[in-house]
């Protein structure tokens, strides 16, 4: 019994013992049960990943009664690294749940749910053929469904949300089931390794590589595909949300680097075009729609959205680049892509357990709402305000190295006479830079609207620190962060490791070199500079102080205003509006002015009234036509429920004569 | 039992249950249709029953046993109890006249037995040639399900669809095991006793048991 | 730990931070004579400093440690700035890449400082200001890396260093015309950025046109001292990368007391240069519309975009 195989029975027994413990245990300590279950299922598979990583081998067969190829897992070392990093954020996610559910959260059916979800998680990157994937996606996708709907009593937009994430759900699974099914059909077999015989130039790699390619960028959130995420995460539960956002969306990211990297090696050069155009439009979009939104968690969602599509943007320049022949380059931009997934995971994970924090003291999702939590909730203050610094990508933290990375692999792309690639990595850096810049507004905004100043409401000012639990997991994400920022050299060696490359590593065991382009950076060093720099500042204005102390006054200079209340301060909207008249076109938001005017005479007004809304310009310029369409067919089709019995035994009989015609002839 | 009576026998008994299910198609009383197709129940028993002295399985005669009882007395004897409830013994007006159906009669039989071609190429001999009997069944069944209006008559014609599809699967594989023998006579007889109430409400409701009633509801 | 680069560093550092205010003492000289005033001497931001430091920084309820510390942040980012950007010699941290995209991002880190400074402030102008601020940040970044890559691009590598050693060793790629369409893309960048005219105008006292001072509005004292030093070691650095891009000649390529002298001296000269043009063409702009910026930065971008596209197209790689 390897260890491989040991950690994935490890998984199975975990998950029914906690499934077992969230049925069976009484609700005071339910949470605490079924919780510390689920995270150790979550540290087991990590370790699973790690042992992975290290060259662990180990497979299970599974017992499914059906027709096909023996179903079996056998995590390969690109899913090791998946299962890392999707394990740990679990696990986190799931100590914050124990002090963060209430109310119908705490039911039967959502920690039960959560076990099933976490441990689906799990095994998707573990699989070896393609009806265990398909098991296990499955699997995650209808357990998350339960968890969206948790809450479904207490809101009405909970029910239309998780209508939307079903129906996308399915879809990206009917798109991964026919690519499967043709590659499959292909190869005559249903083995990964079986399949990674095809051609990949073929027409039946072709069309299995885009279909896949649809539903995988589906779940992962990629634009226009991407209209459920700000739906489903901001309605389900903040710790569901952190691992759907941290890591469901990564198992579509894993699933176009299998296809790309196992399945299909060595595919033709649009493949890689295809992949960096989609990120490209995803990352600019989601970060756009980010920067306005002024709904927390509806920010963070488009955040996640914009991330993936770095991450296909990265996967898609290694692609094009391996095609052209530039592999060191190729090489670091799988590197990036991965170290995207790891650092996004980190951030996004701190993130989202913040915004879970604030929702919970304060009741608020709205960040026009908030204001002054900086005082009043200092440790989701500071671990938000790291993860907010991942997210930026500023030093030094996870976030900033994914990017140094990724940009190190763009600029050294184009060192051909390819003129197509001498086109395409420019505009990839601008994008890259603009997305950059933009997220650096969404991130200060948040940070700075929702923790800095005064309350701007009630919720607002009775705002208390967190539980115990939440704390932790908090305080455990946002270490891993920094950590991960100063100490990127294992990570990128483990990345290389698990994508089969040899073009990154660690200098001194803590930075990271990227063989491939000849980069090299070492944050500690940047860090102890920094610090040296800031130290030496520090110690003037302290001197300084000494001398002449601070003074407290009761009100804000204002220009000489007196009257300076929490209401007058600028709020999310208003501090991205330049940005939402600048890319007017882009957003369309709808603004509505109403005046009323006084009874006596039309030039006094008596109440002006704003309102304005940015809507999701996808959702209205494709799905509502579409979904018009489909309401049309639909209703044109029902002509064929006429009510007779005889009509539809008829339809039976009808398609029974037909394929006997069909096979005899 | 040598093979020549072995051949004749089989060759017997599909001849008697083709000949039944073409009579049902053919005849509009129901008293008639619910005794042709307790003699088809019979029909189906033998042919198990030969089947299984022939190639000495023990377990094959027991489900013969068990067609007999179940497709034999008990089905009939149920559908005899509904038909009194009814009222109406014979089936007035089906959806094509019976000319019209013994010509479609006619051209599924050929279709079954283009369909069964490859399987009788597959393995010559005297059971796989009475495959498209089996098949002729199925079809069968499934137009009298498509045209008949009388509930009693839409049963038989189901139940004349599943002993098609339990004879072909005699015919080829040497049967079921018994278990699954077992669990899908029990499906069946489920249906039939559901339908039989069903038959029954409706002739309460409607006061006949014509199907044609419940187009009315629809949306 | 590379001596050389350390006393490189060191002596750029403390350069950085005894010229920058000298260096905007200059700029408004300059204007002020244009304008037909007198003027108030070169040596006043080093007063106003002196000054500043003497007073007491008052904070008002309801701001938090961020006023305190904002202003220490950015100060530390210049400095790091100045570090890495080469302005008086090219000598790296071996381990600390003077690359392009770390250099964006400490400068970004400033920029993000005096954002939450201005937010901080809980008065309506703060905000103004930041989300101004952060808004044409978020517009500059493209523009500065593309045209910073242009001209990376015949050196094959991004480390700023590399770059300006790769263009004093060839005299002939200072002079190309990519180079120049990639410079001045730059400039516009750098001006946008540093919040000089036609961006913001930095002599306002209109608080609804103001985007820099809008943010300090709030601050006195040590703080504000702070932030204006910060903000003026960031505009030495960033018109000394510029010059140093523009006109290489006279950076030390190796460390000795000659060449580190000859380096300080063209850098002074370059910032006197650069500066005073920039004073002087301030004199002669309007400060444009805050909604015209974009366009203004989205035409640098692409002058930038050509550059690049320019660059491959022609030496092919």
């Amino acid at each position: 019994m390897t260890l491989v195989q040991a950690g994935l029975a490890a998984e199975g027994a975990t998950t029914f013992v906690a499934v077992t413990a969230a049925i069976l245990v009484a609700p005071r300590y339910r949470a605490r049960t079924a919780g510390a279950a689920i995270a150790s299922i979550g540290l087991i598979s990590a370790a699973t990943g790690v042992s992975v990583l290290n060259g662990g081998e180990g497979s299970i067969r599974l017992p499914v009664a059906l027709p096909t190829d023996p179903v079996m897992l056998a995590p390969d070392r690109l899913g090791g690294f998946f299962m890392v990093v999707v394990g740990l954020v679990c696990a986190v996610a799931a100590i914050y749940g124990i002090s963060y559910v209430s109310g119908p959260a705490t039911s039967r059916t959502s920690w039960s749910a959560m076990a099933v979800f976490v441990l689906a998680l799990q095994l998707v990157p573990a699989a070896a053929d393609v009806v265990s994937f398909l098991l296990f996606w499955e699997l995650m996708a209808l357990s998350s469904t339960a968890l969206v709907l948790a809450e479904y009593k207490t809101r009405s937009s909970v029910r239309s949300s998780a209508l939307w994430y079903a129906v996308m759900t399915q879809f990206s699974f009917v798109m991964i089931l026919l690519g499967f099914a043709t590659l499959a059909g292909a190869a005559q077999h249903t083995g990964f390794d079986a399949i990674a015989h095809v051609t990949p130039t073929s027409g039946a790699a072709t069309f299995g590589f885009v279909l896949l390619v649809i539903g995988f960028a589906s779940k992962a959130g990629i634009v226009p595909l991407h209209v459920w995420l700000p739906r489903a995460h901001p309605e389900a539960p903040s710790h569901v949300s952190a691992v759907m956002s941290a890591a469901m969306v990564k198992m579509g990211v894993y699933g176009a680097l299998l296809v790309s990297l196992r399945l299909l090696p060595d595919g033709p050069r649009w493949w890689g075009l295809l992949l960096i155009a989609l990120g490209a439009v995803s990352a600019v979009y989601g970060i756009l729609q980010a920067s306005v939104a002024s709904d927390l968690k509806r920010m963070l969602a488009y955040s996640t959205s914009e991330n993936v599509g770095l991450m296909f943007l990265a996967l898609g320049t290694g692609l094009l680049l391996r095609s052209t022949g530039v592999s060191g380059a190729s090489d670091a931009s799988i590197v990036a892509c991965l170290l995207l997934v790891a650092g996004h995971a980190a951030f996004k994970t701190t993130l989202f357990l913040g915004a879970g924090s604030i929702l919970h003291a304060t009741g608020e999702r709205d960040l026009d709402r908030l204001g002054g939590l900086g005082t009043r909730m200092p440790v989701t203050s500071w671990t938000f305000a790291l993860g907010a610094l991942g997210a930026a990508a500023l030093p030094v933290t996870s976030g900033f190295v994914a990017e140094w990375a990724l940009l190190q692999s763009l600029i050294h792309g184009a060192r051909t006479q390819d003129r197509l690639v001498a086109v395409v990595m420019p505009l990839s850096v601008a994008v890259v830079a603009l997305t950059a810049g933009l997220a650096l507004l969404a991130f200060v905004k948040a940070y700075g609207i929702a923790f800095l100043a005064r309350p701007r409401g009630p919720g607002a000012a009775a705002a208390r620190e967190s539980g115990l639990a939440m704390r932790f997991a908090l305080i455990i994400s946002a270490c891993s962060v920094v950590f991960l920022g100063l100490v990127p050299g294992p990570l990128a060696a483990a990345a290389a490791n698990a994508a089969g490359l040899s073009g990154a590593g660690a200098t001194r065991w803590w930075g990271i070199s990227l063989d491939g382009v000849h980069a090299l950076l070492d944050p500690v060093a940047l860090m102890v500079l920094a610090i040296c720099l800031a130290a030496a500042v520090a110690v003037v204005s302290i001197r300084a102080a000494r001398r002449v102390p601070r003074r407290r006054v009761e009100l804000t200079w204002g220009c000489g205003g007196v009257r300076v209340s929490p209401r007058m301060q600028y709020t999310a909207t208003s501090y991205a509006e330049p940005l939402s008249r600048v890319f007017d076109d882009a957003l369309r938001p709808e603004r509505d002015i109403v005046v009323t005017h006084s009874g006596e005479s039309s030039y006094l007004v008596e109440r002006v009234q704003f309102r304005q809304r940015v809507g999701d310009v996808v959702e209205t310029t494709l799905y509502r036509p579409a979904i018009q369409l489909i309401d049309r067919i639909g209703l044109a089709a029902r002509g064929l429920q006429n009510g007779s019995i005889n009509r539809y035994l008829g339809y039976s009989f009808a398609a029974l004569l037909a394929v006997l015609v069909v096979v005899s002839l | 039992m040598s093979a020549n009576l072995y051949d004749q026998l089989v060759g017997v008994s599909a001849g008697v249950l083709l000949m039944t299910s073409v009579l049902l198609v053919w005849r509009r009383s129901l008293v008639a249709a619910v005794r042709l197709l307790a003699i088809q129940g019979v029909a189906l028993a033998c042919l198990v029953a030969m089947i299984g002295i022939f190639d000495h399985d023990v377990q094959l005669v027991a489900v013969s046993v068990l067609v007999l009882a179940l497709k034999g007395v008990a089905l009939p004897l149920v559908l005899d109890r509904s038909l009194v409830r009814t009222g109406t013994l014979r089936e007035e007006t089906p959806l094509i006249n019976t000319t019209a159906s013994l010509l479609a009669v006619s051209a599924l039989t050929m279709l079954a037995y283009l369909v069964s071609q490859p399987l009788r190429a597959l393995r010559p001999g005297p059971t796989t040639a009475a495959v498209p009997v089996g098949i002729c069944l199925v079809l069968f069944g499934f137009l009298l399900l498509s045209t008949r209006r009388h509930a009693i008559s839409q049963l038989v014609g189901f139940l004349v669809l599943d002993n098609g599809i339990a004879a072909v699967a005699f015919l080829t594989s040497g049967g079921v095991p018994f278990v699954v023998e077992l669990g899908a006579s029990l499906d069946v007889l489920l249906v039939v006793l559901i339908l039989r109430v069903f038959t029954a409400r409706m002739t309460v409701k409607f006061g006949a048991a014509d199907l044609d009633e419940l187009k009315e509801l629809r949306d | 730990m590379n001596a050389s680069a350390l006393v490189l560093a060191t002596v750029q550092v403390i350069t950085m931070i005894v010229l920058s205010p000298l260096l905007v003492g200059l700029m408004r000289q300059v204007r002020a004579r244009l304008e037909g005033r007198a003027g108030s001497g070169i040596l006043q931001p080093w007063r106003d400093l002196r000054k500043l430091f003497a007073k007491e920084p008052v904070q008002a309820d309801g701001t938090s440690w961020v006023m305190s510390a904002g202003p220490v942040v950015l100060v530390a980012s210049s400095l790091l700035v100045c570090v890495l950007v080469p302005l008086v010699g090219t000598a790296t941290f071996p381990l600390i890449p003077d690359d392009l995209f770390v250099m964006v991002s400490v400068l970004l880190l400033g920029t993000v400082a005096l954002a939450l400074v201005g937010l901080d402030s809980g008065s309506a102008f703060g905000g103004m200001g930041s989300s101004r601020h952060m808004t044409i940040a978020a517009l500059v970044e493209p523009t500065v890396l593309v045209s910073v890559y242009a001209l990376s691009i015949p050196v094959g590598s991004s480390a700023l260093s590399a770059i300006v050693k790769g263009r004093l060793e060839d005299p002939a790629s200072v002079a190309a015309p990519v180079s120049l369409l990639a410079l001045v893309a730059l400039f516009v960048a750098v001006v946008a950025e540093t919040g000089r005219m036609p961006v913001d105008n930095p002599s306002t006292h209109l608080e609804l046109t103001m985007i820099h001072e809008a943010m300090i509005l709030e601050s006195s004292g040590r703080d504000l001292a702070w932030l204006e030093l910060g903000s003026w070691i960031r505009l030495g650095a960033l018109l000394g990368l510029v010059g140093s891009l523009l006109a290489p000649w006279g950076i030390a390529s190796s460390m000795t007391v000659t060449t580190v002298f000859v380096g300080l001296v063209a850098l002074v000269a370059k910032l006197i240069a650069l500066g005073s043009a920039l004073a002087a063409g301030e004199v002669f702009l309007a400060k444009i519309r805050l909604f015209r910026v974009p366009e203004l930065l989205a035409g640098s971008f692409v002058l930038a975009f050509l550059a690049v596209a320019a660059s491959y197209l022609v030496v092919g790689g």
